[in-house]
């Protein structure tokens, strides 16, 4: 990163020829405040403010106003700087200067100094504040840090019945918080990176020490630090940055906005990956079973949270199956059909003129055409969109003879199914592969659809999500882990961590009876 | 379990104890209890099947045994200690072509009854070769990927089975049974000798147990694993008799599928459950060939170091053309016939005579090879 400030910096060089731009930190007030200017090209919003210290020292104050916290400046810092001049006068050369400033005079929590224009440059832009004294060596950058941000609130794509109501906001100490609040322990550990060539963006990978297993760390670590892009805009960049197979249907990562979800997983071993300026914290490793798996349902009683994961395992197989099952049996194996259906089924279909292939096709492509509409348009006119296209074109579709009314039963089936899939990112790949199940089911029946289905199951098998496994604890085979798959143990049963994340402490916790 | 250990290329004992029915059961039990019933009289070829279980998990465990007391090592570098180098290649091609035949003889009958009991319009080419580019795509992962892939599949095969046996409860008969014990020893032995070519697949084992984490349970394991096939047959063959009875089983070509379309699924979502069955075996069907094929790149792997890719676009058109060539069922079930006694008779003998010689070698062999 260095080398591309270097890389400006030569550039403005040619640009301000004549005009003797130093890349230097000097000692001349003037100078430096120049040099400033001309590397970030003096913007509207930096803020330059100079003072006399002690007897007619100059000095100035850089910072850019929206990233930072203006009364701090001006209260802790300024007036701070003004008000002392008998002190400041105490010392001999501006160096001196300088560091009694720091220790004595200004009243900020974080306060470093650098003689480095390229790190006073990023920090500048990244909110913190320059003292600057004509004739020091060294400046001064306190961390003032402070912008807009949204409050918390309620996290929209996972809206809970039962669960703590608060999400992940854009801004990353936030978040940091949120997770501190719920585990207080010393393990709890924040590393912090920086990605994007440009955007120089916060990471922060977040685990228990003592718990994940050190080698997932060091592979999210490894794997990190291979990232090179110009910038993050959102932590579905580094998802894809980092992720094992990118020609995969399947997200390897979990993506959640909220804290209680990323506390619990880097309780079990997992570890989380936060950027600043996203309300998405990713959670790795994943497998096949945490498409399944909702925060809600550790939090009803366990007999309801494994009734909703049967929920879900039906939905999922509604939705991959289904319109591929119809098409299969109408267009090959009506045999299966039981007698009295196949007739009505063939009554209904007897206006429509296209194949079954054809009308799921037409009909699962609407279905999708409506859900795009609907998740584009403001909420109000979204549920308009939901229902003008549920009801008036399944309706007018039907009487018009272009669809089978089981047709329209099997889509919004379909369509219902594919939501209880808490995870997004999963429902939305089932949702893609249908359409694979479907074209097999076209051309070879449900021979074809097994096939698909075996496919589907040598790639999950081989897929690996930070290295395990994507398939455990189905296969490789991890039997105590199975308390937490489709079944939802009693929270007292459940007092081991899963196996087949290898966590180094392997009980959470004991029954006592 | 200690260390991050996935990304290595083991299995653990289980995984054999899986891999042995995923192989064994395929296309051999769908048709078993015809040729049973077509020897013995009333229900009296439970005992052929006992007779043939006990005796394949015998030859099992020696195989096994045999395997496991060279940890770590390949076939062919065990083998060549035994008996000698060129020998030893002897020995691997013929369970290399074992494999590949017994690939080739089950993508056609897939396809035979696919064309039965799915669709009759379709070309039996082409259902083939749609079931052999899967297959190819499954081989081209990761070994320990097909591993898992049984442990996926195997549950649901032991499932639908079960399944099948609780709804065939209300066809059930129990006069069909009889007359019982009025067979001949020779008939006894002959279904005996017939229902052992269903147990083919145990040759694996000569391979796969030098890939095994815990090579001193693998002995034990494959015996349940071969124990759990038995039961499975013997559940399958009872269950068929007690349905159908002797006679209407011997006329039946596939006597296991014939009794899913005999049986009602209550709730009736399905009139006829056959098709459904079948095409739930098929993923059984499915773990037995990519096992064999994987099998035989092991073994060849031994011989000629080749690509796993190379080899595979080989040795597929081959097994293609292979299965293509029987022409009629007559001739399908005679190539499956001779299958069976290749592959009984060559692995059996391989494993008993490779057994022995490391027997009477042993006192010498046996320390650095077991520490």
């Amino acid at each position: 990163m260095g080398r591309n400030i270097f890389r400006r910096r030569k550039m403005r060089q040619e640009s301000t020829e004549g005009e003797s731009f130093s890349a230097e930190l000097g000692t001349d007030l003037d100078k430096n405040l120049q040099d400033l200017q001309v590397m970030i090209g003096s913007p509207g919003d930096l803020v330059i403010r100079r003072v006399t210290l002690g007897v007619n020292v100059n000095a100035a104050v850089a910072f850019i106003s929206g990233l930072s916290n203006k009364e701090a400046i001006h209260n802790d810092l300024i007036k701070n700087m003004q008000r002392n001049r008998e002190k400041e006068a105490g010392s001999d050369t501006p160096d001196e200067l300088l560091k009694q400033m720091q220790l004595d005079l200004i009243s900020i929590g974080s306060v470093e100094n650098t003689n480095s224009l390229d790190k006073l440059t990023i920090d500048l832009l990244s909110g913190k504040s320059v003292v600057y004294v004509d004739g020091a060596a060294e400046v001064l950058l306190l961390g003032t840090e402070k912008w807009e941000t949204r409050s918390i609130d309620e996290p929209i794509s996972e809206s809970l019945i039962r669960g703590p109501r608060e999400g992940f906001v854009e801004n990353l100490q936030t978040n940091m918080m949120l997770i501190r609040r719920h585990i207080r322990d010393p393990n709890l550990r924040f590393d912090t990176n920086e990605v994007g060539r440009r955007s120089k963006k916060k990471l922060v990978v977040c685990y228990m020490e003592g718990i994940a297993n050190p080698d997932i760390i060091k592979e999210v670590n490894h794997r990190l630090s291979s990232i090179d892009m110009d910038g993050a805009m959102e932590s579905g960049y580094i998802e894809q940055w980092i992720e094992d197979s990118y020609l995969s249907p399947f997200p390897q990562m979990d993506n959640t906005e909220r804290p209680d979800k990323v506390a619990s997983s880097v309780l079990q071993g997992k570890v989380g990956i936060l950027l600043d300026g996203s309300p998405f914290a990713l959670i790795a490793p994943i497998t096949i079973a945490n498409a399944f798996k909702s925060p809600e349902d550790y939090y009803d009683r366990w007999l309801i949270g494994t009734f909703l994961r049967f929920i879900r395992y039906i939905g999922a197989f509604i939705t991959m199956f289904l319109p591929a099952l119809y098409i299969a049996l109408v267009s090959y194996h009506q045999g299966m059909i039981p007698s009295q259906l196949a007739f009505s089924i063939a009554a209904t279909r007897e206006g429509v003129p296209f194949p079954a292939f054809v009308e799921a096709i037409i009909m699962g492509i609407t279905m999708e055409l409506l859900r795009e509409a609907g998740a584009r348009l403001p909420r109000t006119i979204g549920q308009t969109i939901g229902i003008v296209g549920g009801l008036v074109i399944g309706e007018a579709a039907v009487s018009a003879g272009i669809v089978s009314p089981i047709m329209v039963i099997v889509v919004a089936l379909t369509a219902v199914a594919s939501f209880t899939i808490p995870l997004y990112s999963v429902a939305i790949s089932f949702r893609l592969l249908r359409f694979g199940f479907m074209i097999a089911a076209a051309v070879l029946g449900l021979y074809g659809i097994v096939l698909v289905y075996i496919m589907i199951n040598i790639h999950i098998v081989n897929l690996k999500s930070m290295g395990v496994p994507y398939s455990t604890p189905f296969a490789p085979t991890f039997i105590k882990d199975w308390k937490d798959l489709v079944l939802r143990g009693p929270i007292p049963m459940m007092n081991e961590r899963p196996r087949n994340l290898q966590p180094k402490d392997k009980r959470s916790g004991n029954l006592r009876r | 379990m200690k260390d991050f250990k996935y990304a290595d290329e083991k299995i653990s004992s289980r995984e054999i104890m899986i891999a042995l029915p995923a192989i064994t059961v395929g296309v051999g039990i769908l048709s078993l209890p015809r040729e049973i019933a077509l020897l013995t009289i009333g229900v009296d070829g439970w005992i052929a099947i006992l007779i043939a279980g006990a005796v394949i998990t015998i030859i099992t465990w020696i195989t096994a045994k045999l395997a496991a007391s060279y940890p770590g090592e390949s076939f062919l570098s065990y083998a060549s200690k035994l008996v000698t180098k060129p020998v030893a290649i002897l020995f691997t091609i013929t369970l290399i072509l074992q494999s590949l035949l017994l690939s080739a003889y089950v993508i056609r009958v897939i396809a035979d009854i696919a064309k039965t009991y799915l669709f009759d319009r379709t070309p039996v080419e082409v259902v083939s070769l749609t079931f052999l580019l899967v297959v190819v795509y499954a081989v081209s992962g990761t070994r320990a990927g097909l591993f898992r892939l049984n442990m996926l599949f195997f549950p649901i095969i032991v499932l639908i089975t079960f399944a099948l046996a609780m709804f065939s409860l209300g066809w059930f008969e129990i006069e069909n049974y009889f007359p019982i014990f009025k067979t001949g020893l020779m008939d006894h032995l002959k279904a005996a000798e017939l229902s052992s070519l269903s147990f083919v697949g145990f040759n694996v084992l000569f391979f796969y147990i030098a890939i095994v984490k815990d090579t001193e349970k693998a002995p034990k394991a494959s015996i349940y694993g071969m124990l759990i096939v038995v039961s499975l047959y013997f559940l399958i063959f009872l269950v068929n008799l007690g349905v159908f009875g002797n006679a209407v089983t011997g006329n039946l070509v596939y006597p296991l599928i014939e009794l899913a379309k005999e049986i009602e699924i209550p709730g009736g979502f399905f009139e006829r459950f056959d098709s459904f069955f079948f095409v739930i075996w098929i993923m059984s069907i499915f773990n037995t060939v990519a096992m064999s094929v994987d099998v035989s790149i092991y073994a060849f792997q031994s011989i000629l170091n080749l690509k796993k890719i190379t080899y595979l676009f080989c040795v597929a058109p081959i097994i293609y053309i292979i299965g293509m060539v029987p022409e009629g069922a007559l001739e399908v079930g005679k190539f499956g016939t001779f299958i069976g006694y290749f592959g009984i008779i060559s692995s059996s003998s391989i494993a008993i005579i490779l057994f022995t010689i490391s027997k009477i070698k042993g006192g010498r062999n046996q320390p650095n090879a077991t520490k």
